[in-house]
């Protein structure tokens, strides 16, 4: 018997969207879970010269559950996502 | 019986240009770029001050504010070491060579060569042509205590029969000249096992419980047994080098490596064998050299493997390099591994594996496998770094 066929997956270390709970900019839950510390943060911009541009900020966070994760904020759609570095 | 040659101090009298630049200086080879801050080798105007060899810089500069720091120089050391080990092969000697400035050979069969004991004593210190302390004894391990008891120009022997009361009463310091032993020297200084008579009355299982293998073979030793000598096989010294017009590093370092080992591979004296292990060594545009010894996993032939082997030694050169050098420590047999005409297994796992994807795919579709290709591993935004793509049937 036929399974279902399997849609093409996303690629590897594609952005998920994510709630994010944000004071000034800065993210202090993810997905519900309190923020413990912020280990750093960085912005990337790329492509500007193309009809895609990236303009995200990035935040490398600690959560209280003891979980490291990475989020970015897309600045030109104004959303949250998680994505593995 | 088994002759050890040792020559105090060999690595600084290279580094510092000869035998008079120690004389009445406090002078040490300066810590390497990699690791603790530790001293070389030191002087004995230094030692006479409390600086010792492996100690902290800081704690070796506060002990004697005086002491001149000489960047090490491994390449002259070897060259120089090279020049004795041939000078004693010249004389008949079988050498093991345990660290510069350290060497064993035995003299059983050179005795009636030189004319007994004494002369071959004497055609040792000839071929040396510098003062050495020479011991003399049945075990290797007890002549490295003899050579290191008795005094310049002098020839301490140790006869069968005295071997284990010669032993009882050295110290347990002896046991930092062999790798397997030298980590338990301070364990047993801090027991209060100072001399290794000390060491021996202890049973061979309570040593075995504290110490482990380390402590039984230190046992052994103090017992005066060892095991035969390591000798090296005299061979054809194959080197290349190559002056660079200025300091070079990085990629440039790394064009010129494929060069020499190109020309390597290709000298006739190679005879067509393959090569087990080489030396890398650089001469650095500040002052000093650095030198790497690097054992291949298998004998090779390939110079794109033995490219990708050095290559990643060239990263460590601490400073940018104004000559390189590759010379042939150790051949392997020749030819190498001469692979089967058809490699069966490899291409029936092959063929197992493509069945397999075209069975997943006949089920789920075709992009239920896909090879995931590494395409910008350092892009600033991760989705581009890895991207699938179909794999190929």
């Amino acid at each position: 018997m036929r399974s279902s066929t399997i849609a093409r997956p996303p690629a590897p270390k594609a952005p998920k969207p994510v709630r994010v709970q944000a004071e000034h900019g800065k993210p202090v839950a993810v997905a519900g879970v309190r923020v413990e510390e912020v280990r750093e943060d960085w912005i990337v911009e790329d492509r500007w010269w193309t009809e895609q541009p990236i303009h995200r900020h990035y935040w490398e966070l600690i959560t209280v559950a003891g979980r490291n994760v990475v989020v970015f904020h897309d600045k030109l759609i104004d959303r949250w996502f998680s994505q593995t570095a | 019986m088994i002759v050890c040659v040792h020559l105090p101090r060999f690595e600084l009298v290279a580094a510092a240009g000869g035998p008079e630049a120690l004389t009445g200086r406090a002078l040490a080879i300066a810590p390497s770029g990699s690791g603790p801050a530790r001293v070389g080798e030191v002087s004995g105007t230094a030692q006479a001050q409390g600086v010792q060899q492996g100690m902290m810089l800081g704690e070796a500069l506060a002990r004697c504010p005086a002491l001149e720091l000489v960047p090490g120089d491994p390449v002259q050391v070897a060259h120089s070491w090279e020049r004795t080990a041939c000078a004693l092969e010249g004389i008949g000697a079988q050498l093991e060579l345990a660290r510069p400035g350290l060497a064993y050979f035995d003299g059983d069969g050179l005795r009636g060569l030189h004319g007994g004991d004494d002369g071959l004593i004497l055609a040792t210190r000839k071929a040396l042509a510098r003062p050495a302390r020479i011991g003399v004894a049945p075990s290797r391990f007890c002549s490295l205590a003899a050579a290191l008891e008795t005094r310049t120009r002098r020839v301490r022997r140790v006869g069968e029969r005295d071997v284990r009361r010669y032993l009882a009463v050295q110290p347990v310091g002896i046991l930092s000249y062999r790798s397997q032993t030298a980590a338990l020297v301070a364990s047993l200084q801090q027991l209060g096992l100072g001399k290794l008579g000390a060491l021996v009355k202890l049973t061979a299982a309570e040593i075995a419980d504290r110490f482990g293998e380390p402590g039984t073979t230190a046992r052994r030793l103090a017992l005066g047994h060892d095991t035969p000598l390591r000798v090296r096989r005299v061979e054809d010294r194959l080197a290349e080098s190559m002056q660079l017009e200025e300091a070079n590093s990085g990629l440039l370092l790394e064009r010129t490596l494929g060069v020499l080992v190109d020309r390597l591979l290709a000298r006739p004296q190679r005879h067509g064998r393959t090569v087990r292990a080489i030396t890398l060594s650089a001469r650095l545009a500040e002052r000093g050299t650095w030198r790497e010894s690097v054992v291949f996993r298998e004998a090779l032939s390939d110079p794109r493997r033995i490219r990708l082997a050095l290559s990643q030694r060239l990263q460590l050169l601490p400073a940018p390099a104004t000559a390189l050098q590759l010379a042939v420590e150790e051949f392997g047999p020749a030819g190498g591994d001469q692979g089967g005409l058809l490699d069966g297994e490899h291409t029936a796992r092959l063929a197992r594996l493509q069945d397999a994807v075209g069975q997943v795919r006949t089920l789920a579709g075709p992009h239920a496998a896909l090879r995931a290709l590494v395409v910008d591993p350092r892009s600033r935004v991760p989705e581009r770094k890895v991207l699938y793509a179909p794999w190929q049937q």
